[in-house]
Order: C-alpha cells, then structure tokens, then sequence
C-alpha cells in the first residue's frame, strides 16, 4: 500500500512555530514509535518520549539515530503516573496518536 | 484525562508550556485528484468514540481552566491530508486504522471508487484531517 501522511509537512511546521524547542526540556506524552519526536528532536536540550506500549518505545529507541543518544530517552509510563521529579520539565507536548 | 493533566503540570516548571496536538472529527472531506483536477466525493463521518474522546479532552482542558493550573495562550485548527494511491487502499485503511472513530459512508465510498476509477491516470485519494494545535502556560 502507498500511503502519505502530511507530504506538505504541515503539522512539524505548527509545532515548531507553536512550540519553541530550541534549548528546553521536553516532555512528550504518547510517543508512540517516534513518528512525531524525530521531526524536533534535534532541537531541544534534552527529550524523554513515554508511552504505554513497550513494543512501540522498541522501535523508537531502535530509530533513534546515534548523535541524538544521549539527548533523547524512552520511558514506558502512562500520563496519569508520571516518573518524573516535579519541575522536570520546561516543555511538555501531548500529542494525540491517530 | 484531568488527573493527566494535573501530573503535567506537576512536571513542569512555572510558565512551562503544554503543548495540546490532537484531531478533531469535522466531517473530514473526501477528495480524488490529480494535476488536473480535483473532485470532492464525500465526507467523511464522525462516529460516536471518536466524538465521546474530542468533548473528554475538551472538557479536560477547560477544568485545568478551571482549576487555574493552565492559561491558554494560542490556538490554531489547521489541515493535514492523508494520501491513497487508490480507492480501496483508502477504505482498508480507515476501516482497519481509525474504526470506530470516524467512518466512511456508502454514498462516500462509492463516489469516491468511481471517480478514482474514472479520473487521470494520476489519481490519487486524500483525506484532509483537521488538527487542532494549543499552547497553554502553566500557572
């Protein structure tokens, strides 16, 4: 099957305008395999990516391309318990899988 | 959903920012393309799930309103298109991927077979999605 989600790339270019990642500490619910993550990652200080489903976090860190290691991390958690000090955080994005 | 939001804002700084991306059911519109042209075949049809999850979230983000822990600062609905090669490959993947959210009626599915079967040799499909993007502060 041929398919295209966004070939105009219009929801990496509303998150970047809406989000200002440059620098800050990301937090992002639902990262599902990476699919939204991989389009800023390189930009913030530092990003932990959470999601429910291990199978998905796999793939994700399998994705994960080498120079952003020690930038981007996975953790399997849900929104509702977060494993996370308070103030961890500068930016959190909850992006809805659909 | 509220007791989501209130772990979010427990792990952000002050005046951090939450960032809400999500779709929004709108009767999406059905399309059939090509460089030559383009023809609306339907809509597309929002069905209760899907319907029961936007007023959640809605509802939500209004008690973290509410409850004085978010500000909403701005606020864009904007479009994204999800692309066929062709008429069944779209119906396979709304049936299987987004059942029980959103549903394509008989009227839309047979519109939309014939004017891909019809049309340029270069048509394609596409759904246009609507997304709705939010930042809000922490208080």
């Amino acid at each position: 099957m041929t398919f295209q989600k966004d070939p105009d790339q219009n929801e990496t270019k509303h998150l970047l305008q809406f989000a200002g990642f440059p620098g800050r500490r990301v937090l992002e619910i639902g990262c599902g395999e990476g699919r939204l993550t991989w389009r800023y990652a390189g930009k913030p200080a530092m990003t932990v990516g959470i999601d429910p489903d291990r199978d998905a976090l796999r793939v994700a860190t399998i994705d994960r391309p080498s120079d952003l290691e020690e930038r981007v991390h996975f953790s399997n958690a849900r929104a509702e318990w977060l494993p996370f000090p308070k103030e961890t955080f500068d930016l959190a994005v909850l992006a809805w899988s659909f | 959903m509220v007791h989501a939001l209130d772990e979010i804002r427990r792990v952000l700084i002050k005046d951090g920012s939450l960032i809400d991306l999500r779709p929004l059911g709108d009767k999406w519109r059905v399309e059939v393309f090509s460089g030559r042209e383009t023809r609306q075949t339907g809509n597309m049809t929002d069905l209760p799930a899907g319907v029961e999850d936007d007023n959640a979230a809605n509802q939500a983000m209004r008690e973290g309103e509410r409850n004085s822990w978010f500000l909403r600062e701005s606020e864009k609905l904007f479009s994204i298109h999800y692309i066929w090669d062709t008429a069944s490959e779209m119906e396979e993947w709304i049936d299987s991927e987004w059942e029980g959210f959103v549903g394509l009626g008989e009227e839309t599915r047979r519109a939309t077979r014939s004017a891909w079967a019809l049309g340029d040799a270069d048509s394609r499909v596409r759904v246009e999605v609507k997304v709705l993007i939010t930042r809000w502060k922490k208080l």
